[in-house]
């Protein structure tokens, strides 16, 4: 087999915004909070019997909470990176499953911006690169505004290069 | 070639239009019968049954299809009118398609696909045109394709590639489309209430009869050996009526794939959007040397029949056709590069932890309650099956790779050897779990536009995983992240 000399990619450059691990740990918060509110509402209002079950309830919620608030935010900016190249993109996300992933710019089709209420209180935005592939598709997630809007004005500037059917 | 006028579909449809709105609304029909009877005045039913043939040949009336420049266009619609147009230069494909009824009238339905996935309504389907119109349409609509192919096709005639023989019905029999029919068939008539009458029925009576005579284990025995038989049968009947007397073709750069006996289906696939093949051995068929064949194509759906080329066959004539249409002989069946001792260990163990389990759980239990005998033989045969079943998995995982082709081999129960060609491939992930990550492996996912999209290399090394990804792809082996 022609393999070539072993390849490593070396990780992206470039971390998400600072404010990232907040606005991940709030949006996480919000859930897990109106869980709380329930068990309080279960407690004070419906019901107070059954010690163990509200301990146990407490329990989870506690601990559901410091994981996916603290923590997993946390653990997610040190994963999360991107880079671009007038060649690639290429980023690396996740926590538990961590992904790079790397797609060329001369196969983009489109760049999309995308801003939930939360990234605009904020001032983060996140960008989706499409390629033709449904599988393919690259994001870099809560970049701050002007970054992203960096970002999309040169992916578009490389992609307009390349004329072909990007298939 | 360019044609401005509307056209009308046959006028043979005249006849079939009123039958198949006859067939769509035989529960209104049934309701218009039972009123009728029931006030004494059967000109209900004869009015609502001239209604619904009227309207069906109204539908031939208000269908009209044109052929421009630079689009094609179907006006549809009795009552809603609606019009699909369609860009020619996103035609991808021409299917033909003929029921029994639109064969006795040498008729056929004819399909253009764009490769998006369409619903229903926004199809782009003559239904229906003259047997011997196709040629002549589908040359018009794949205008691009095949000018190129008509010049070559005057030098070379087409080349077939694969012709359907009887002996393959013997891969048929290992499939479950038998059982999926009957419980599909017990499930309808249960909904349409039947099962109440069948039970009070004579052949429920003596069917309890002979159980009571016979004993349980018996009866149950012979409804089992009842039930495999007859699901084998409808297996093979099905698969001899819908793949019988197949033939795949190649005339230079496009592909025709004709199959059915009753329902004629005829399939056109442009080969330069061919990004490779799949190989796929379920494990019964591959137990008696067989393999299934799907097309790895842009526009085409992966999965299911659009992609299909060859219905289970001998692997060899499944390997030579996907030679013939990727002609790279190694990378359909040369030896692929195994995955090495982590990955090995992360199939044993996967393999094995649900037997694990379960026997855990069993001498737990016989620590408190008396476990019968039988329980340990099954708990051991478990284990043994998913011992092989994990060997057979380590066995047939690997990978192979040249500037030209990916190729991912993994499964037992559904094995599949992926080809993907290299220069489809626009876009590598590199996916760790924390589990992947402490055996040091990596899952590999070469992203196209063609097939099913995504394409695997399962737990290769982690060291390994960019060089696979360099290899097939040289835009990664030189981006500037790259070291070696």
């Amino acid at each position: 087999m022609s393999q070539r000399a072993a390849v490593t990619l070396v990780d992206p450059a470039n971390p998400p915004s600072r404010k990232a691990p907040l606005v991940w740990a709030i949006g996480a918060a919000i859930p897990w909070l109106v869980l709380a509110v329930g068990q309080v509402v279960w407690f004070a209002v419906v019901d107070d019997r059954l010690a163990w079950a509200h301990v146990t309830a407490a329990a989870v919620t506690v601990v559901g909470m410091a994981v996916f608030v603290i923590v997993v935010p946390l653990w997610r900016y040190r994963v999360h990176r991107w880079d671009i190249s007038p060649q690639a993109v290429y980023t690396r996300s996740g926590w538990l499953v961590q992904e790079r992933r790397i797609a060329p710019i001369s196969r983009v089709q489109t760049v999309d911006t995308y801003r939930g209420p939360l990234d605009r209180l904020f001032g983060l935005a996140n960008v989706t690169v499409t390629t033709a592939s449904s599988a393919g598709a690259v994001r870099i997630v809560a970049l701050d505004s002007a970054v992203a809007d960096r970002v999309v004005g040169q992916l578009t500037d490389i992609a307009a290069i390349g004329a072909e059917d990007a298939t | 070639m360019t044609e401005r006028v509307w056209h009308r579909l046959s006028p043979r449809m005249l006849l079939v239009h009123p039958v198949h709105e006859v067939l769509r609304q035989i529960p209104l029909l049934v309701g218009a019968v039972v009123v009728g009877s029931a006030t004494g005045n059967s000109w209900w039913t004869v009015a609502i049954v001239a209604l619904t043939i009227a309207f069906g040949v109204l539908r031939w009336f208000t269908t009209t299809y044109r052929i421009e420049t630079d689009e094609v266009q179907l006006r549809t619609g009795v009552l809603q009118r609606k019009v699909v147009s369609l860009p020619r230069n996103r035609i991808r494909s021409v299917q033909t398609d003929a029921r029994l009824l639109h064969q006795l009238l040498g008729l056929t339905v004819l399909r253009v696909s764009t490769g998006q996935q369409v619903r229903g309504d926004t199809e782009f389907a003559l239904d229906a045109v003259r047997v011997e119109e196709v040629p002549r349409l589908r040359s018009i609509l794949l205008a691009d394709s095949l000018a190129a192919a008509d010049q070559a096709e005057a030098q070379a005639p087409g080349r077939q590639l694969a012709r359907w023989q009887l002996s393959w019905l013997r891969y048929s029999p290992l499939s479950f489309t038998g059982l999926a029919m009957i419980l599909a068939a017990v499930g309808v008539t249960y909904q349409a209430g039947l099962g109440a009458i069948l039970e009070h029925s004579r052949l429920a009576e003596s069917g309890r009869d002979a159980a009571q005579r016979f004993g349980v284990v018996a009866s149950v025995a012979v409804f089992g050996v009842v039930v495999v038989l007859a699901s084998v049968g409808l297996s093979v009947l099905r698969s001899l009526v819908t793949f019988g007397n197949l033939t795949l073709r190649r005339d230079a750069e496009v592909l025709h794939l004709q199959h059915g006996l009753l329902r004629k289906r005829e399939h056109t696939f442009d080969m330069r959007r061919l990004r490779g093949g799949t190989l796929r051995q379920p494990l019964l068929v591959r137990l008696l040397g067989g393999a299934r064949l799907d097309a790895v194509m842009t526009g085409v759906a992966g999965a299911g029949e659009a992609s299909l080329l060859l219905p289970p066959c001998p692997v060899r004539t499944a390997e030579s056709v996907l030679t013939d249409l990727i002609a790279d002989v190694n990378t359909v069946s040369g030896p692929v590069r195994g995955h090495g001792p982590a990955a090995t260990r992360r199939r044993w163990t996967r393999g094995l932890v649900f037997p694990v389990v379960v026997a855990a759980g069993l001498v737990l239990a016989a620590a408190f309650v008396a476990v019968p005998p039988w329980a340990w033989i099954a708990v051991a045969a478990l284990a043994l099956t998913c011992a092989l079943l994990a060997a057979d998995r380590v066995r047939a995982l690997g990978h192979r790779v040249d500037d030209r082709w990916l190729v991912a081999r993994a499964g037992s129960l559904e094995r599949r050897r992926d080809c993907i060609a290299a220069e489809g491939i626009i876009g590598w992930t590199v996916r760790q779990t924390f589990f992947q990550r402490r055996a040091g492996v990596a899952t590999l996912i070469a992203a196209t536009a063609a097939g099913v999209k995504h394409y695997q290399v399962i737990d290769v090394p982690a060291e390994l995983s960019w060089s696979i990804a360099g290899t097939a792809s040289p835009w990664v082996a030189d981006s500037e992240w790259a070291r070696s």
